[in-house]
């Protein structure tokens, strides 16, 4: 009865029927070049790394502290593995340093939050623009040569059931996150502490170690993430800050899908390929290059909008169901469904008014 | 000032004048009724005390006057014999109705000239703030509130009762032509200590005598009888009792507030203290305390008492390590805990009752089921998840222990429960870890008569199951009615431990305050 539109899911799952609809309207406006697998594919793959990017940031956004580091740190990362390799190491020594670069930040990163108590978000602005000055020490700004062992390729261009097998890895970094952040104690305490830090530490939750811990996981993933764009597209001395604003709005977007009000995975890679079919259909039928960019700036202000008009509703809603509570709910169903209707659909509508 | 100078033609007809009347209020949520055919006279000048448990509809009906809600279709408000544009804000604060709430929103870093500019504007030239007649125009406001303060000192140096002063004298200065009628005042004194109240109310009383009606809502019932003239209850929404406060007893007041169902707690007979102490405090010091020593036994319930500012309010959160400790030993079942580590002393079996819960006590953003286990992840984890059926148990026992309101709400986020439920959730929170020392502060503040006896006498199953439990409290009467011994601070040091039958109000107050002749209650 009343529970009805949240069955159906429009206001958890208002992405899910976006994308529905841009694959519809796209496959039957271009049916040759956009309905097609190859397409499918393609989507997947190229966005799989933007995808770890955005769950890499999910986790100090979780525990309520930002991590601006990610694009630089990437970058880094893809360099530093594709320089390495292209000294003769060998690649999983290679990946191995890389990886570890990446969780080095990280580290870097929760120090400076923690110990020197500094606020995140200038933490790793800063460390963002330390990380790339230091690339290019690393490097004198001279990209280097893409690796030409096809071994390297293969790591993430293997095809699996037709899809390159970094979608899958990316599959697996989501499955492992959701259940580190939904069915562990550690992401309940961080949970916990991006809603009220200080109540989480009188509650003695150990508040200093799993910030500093969440900024290692966004490192460590980071550092995964660069590996996996070396792979697939070779080095570039500058892709990584074009990936930062994306995986921010995909995940802001991604808070407002699954589980409203949280940070959380399943809506983040929800929302990356709401939004990556939404830029190819458009693209195909416009072949416009400003696409990507300003899709990913809309969506980033636009979700966090509804993510607010969401909350002060919520106050509303709050409001209503105390009231409720005490008259045993003896109201007409209709209106109150009416009105849950209503809700679903403004959001909806604003969700949809973000293209 | 007009109001100032009106006061002396107020007698005779003019105070007949109906500052506020209400018909047939009725407001309808999607969920329910929150009010039903409410009515409400206020003549000018009259101080109404509106009361009701949590969430019976009052702050509906103050959310309805101030413009926030709009009434169902059919009511009729008017402020001074004009009607109000039902749901318009503007339209109320332009007929004279002035609120002022709980968290009292003045700029505490800011002088009390500025905090009185911030809301009636500054006196300007070419856009330049006239500094003396801001001056000149924030004394008049003051004076109006019979406060004696300089305007350019900072909020944030005031007393408790002066800040809520200077909130009134705020909300009560005239925006345009209109001078203010009613004053609503929402809670002020749920976090004021006794002596406070007192000049809380002298304030109250200044404002009525200048002919301006006023709403005052409170927990505290002793307030009623000390302050109104007249009071409403509200119970479900219904109007249930309005008339004169004379005559009155607290038990009247308490049957109307709650029907039948409440039963008071008895007081605690004071406990043997042959066992160990679980709690022991030797030589504490911090920035507000000074050598405190005293420990708490098995089965005790120990109440802490002081004005604001005696180190009563800091006692708790430095012996758990909320806050910075100097010097001192502090034990624990035993064992020692060292300051500024909440981790440690939750290990060493204490739980831990802030007095700001939304700020330090909980988290509004997660359900009541993640605010419970929070503190007790280790006993759901079995690799490789946290097992929610044995979770979802847990709190479902807690939720009908504690009697937390809605039943099913385990799955909502605390943001959606009232206060009272709030704090109940805070509590289980800490009864789920099965912790030795209750370490509280305010534990029952802005929380219902009847959810308050609900707390205490949970409190007292845990002490007498042999649990250590430290009350710190400014609601004397709170403390007369559960403690079996009541230390009392003044200048950061014990300086009387009462027992028996010299746990009543009066007493703590006496002590509280330093008073060795029983007159005089007044001066500090």
């Amino acid at each position: 009865m009343s529970r009805m539109p949240r069955s159906l899911g429009f206001e958890r799952y208002s992405g899910a029927y976006l994308l529905g609809a841009f694959i519809i309207i796209f496959s039957t406006m271009s049916p040759k070049v956009f309905g097609t697998m190859a397409t499918l594919h393609g989507v997947a793959a190229q966005k799989s790394v933007v995808a770890i990017l955005a769950l890499a940031l999910v986790v100090p956004l979780v525990c309520g502290v930002y991590d601006l580091s990610v694009g630089a740190n990437i970058n880094f990362t893809t360099i530093t593995v594709v320089t390495l390799i292209s000294k003769h190491w060998s690649i999983p020594a290679a990946i191995l340093v890389g990886v570890l670069a990446g969780a080095a930040v990280g580290v870097v990163n929760g120090f400076v939050v923690v110990k020197l108590k500094v606020n995140s978000f200038i933490t790793t602005l800063g460390m963002a623009v330390v990380v790339s000055a230091t690339q290019i020490i690393v490097t004198d700004n001279r990209q280097p040569l893409p690796p030409v062992n096809p071994a390297w390729k293969s790591i993430t261009q293997t095809k699996v059931l037709g899809f390159q097998i970094v979608v899958l890895y990316m599959l697996i970094i989501a499955v492992i996150l959701w259940w580190l952040l939904v069915h562990t104690p550690f992401g309940r305490y961080l949970y916990a502490i991006g809603g009220n830090p200080e109540a989480a530490r009188l509650s003695g939750v150990p508040v200093d170690r799993y910030t500093w811990l969440s900024l290692i996981v966004s490192g460590t993933l980071c550092g995964i993430a660069g590996v996996f764009y070396g792979s697939i597209a070779g080095p570039s001395l500058t892709f990584g800050s074009g990936l930062l604003l994306p995986a921010f709005a995909a995940v802001f977007l991604g808070s407002t899908q699954v589980k409203p009000g949280r940070f959380n995975v399943w809506g983040t890679v929800l929302a990356i390929y709401v939004l990556a079919t939404g830029v190819k259909g458009l693209q195909l039928l416009t072949d416009s290059q400003w696409l990507d960019q300003m899709f990913s700036g809309v969506t980033l202000i636009a979700a966090v909008a509804i993510a607010g008009a969401r909350q002060r509703s919520g106050a509303e809603s709050r409001r209503r169901k105390l009231s409720q509570d005490r008259s045993d709910s003896a109201v007409p169903a209709p209106l109150n469904g009416s009105r849950a209707v209503a809700a679903a659909v403004s959001v909806d509508v604003a969700t949809t008014s973000a293209q | 000032m007009t109001a100032s100078s009106s006061t002396a033609e107020l007698s005779g007809p003019m105070s007949m004048l109906r500052a506020l009347e209400v018909r047939a209020l009725s407001k309808t949520f999607a969920g329910g009724r929150a009010l039903d055919e409410v009515e409400l006279n206020l003549a000018a000048g009259e101080i109404r005390a509106l009361l009701g448990g949590n969430g019976s509809g009052k702050s509906t009906l103050i959310k309805v006057l101030s413009g926030y809600h709009r009434p169902d279709p059919g009511c009729t408000i008017l402020v001074g014999g004009e009607p109000l544009t039902l749901g318009e804000p503007s339209s109320s604060l332009r007929l004279g109705a002035r609120f002022v709430h709980q968290d009292l929103g003045l700029v505490e870093s800011s002088s009390v000239l500025d905090n009185l500019g911030v809301g009636a504007g500054f006196p300007t030239r070419f856009g330049t703030i006239r500094t003396r007649d801001a001056r000149r125009q924030a004394r008049a406001a003051l004076a109006q509130v019979e406060l004696d303060l300089d305007p350019e000192q900072l909020v944030d140096t005031l007393t408790p009762a002066q800040k809520t002063g200077v909130a009134v004298a705020r909300a009560l200065q005239p925006i345009g032509e209109r001078a203010a009628r009613l004053l609503v005042l929402d809670e002020p004194t749920a976090r004021l200590p006794d002596q406070e109240m007192e000049r809380l109310h002298a304030l109250v009383r200044a404002v009525a005598r200048g002919g301006i009606a006023v709403i005052y809502v409170t927990h505290r019932l002793d307030e009623v009888f000390d302050l109104a003239d007249t009071a409403s209850v509200l119970r479900d929404g219904v109007k249930v009792f309005e008339g004169p406060v004379a005559g009155l007893t607290r038990d009247d007041l308490l049957h109307q507030l709650f029907g039948s169902a409440l039963e008071t707690a008895d007081a605690i007979a004071a406990v043997e203290r042959t066992t160990e102490p679980l709690l022991d405090v030797q030589g504490l010091c911090s920035e507000t305390l000074a050598h405190v020593s005293f420990d708490v036994h098995p089965g005790e319930i120990v109440g802490v008492a002081g004005i604001t500012g005696s180190g009563r309010e800091a006692l708790c959160a430095t012996l758990f390590g909320a806050r910075p400790r100097d010097r001192g030993e502090v034990r624990m079942n035993g064992q020692l805990v060292v300051g500024g580590r909440p981790d440690l002393a939750i290990a060493s079996g204490s739980a831990y009752v802030p007095a700001e819960r939304k700020i330090d006590g909980a988290f509004l953003d997660l359900t009541a089921r993640e605010n419970i286990t929070i503190g007790d992840l280790r006993s759901f984890w079995r690799a490789p998840a946290l097992r929610r059926r044995t979770e979802d148990s847990a709190v479902r026992k807690w939720f009908d222990q504690l009697g937390i309101h809605p039943g099913d709400g385990t799955e909502r986020s605390m943001a959606t429960f009232s206060g009272g439920n709030q704090q109940k959730v805070v509590f289980g929170k800490w009864f789920q870890r099965g912790p030795t020392v209750f370490l509280l502060d305010e534990p029952t503040q802005g929380v219902d008569v009847g959810a308050k006896a609900e707390l205490h006498r949970c409190l007292s199953d845990a002490a007498q199951a042999g649990a250590a439990v430290l009350m710190s409290s400014s609601d004397s009467e709170e403390l007369t009615a559960t403690c079996g011994r009541v230390i009392v601070l003044r200048n950061g040091s014990i300086v009387a431990e009462l027992v028996g039958s010299d746990i009543n109000p009066h007493l703590i107050a006496r002590a509280s305050l330093g008073i060795e002749e029983p007159e005089n209650g007044e001066s500090p």
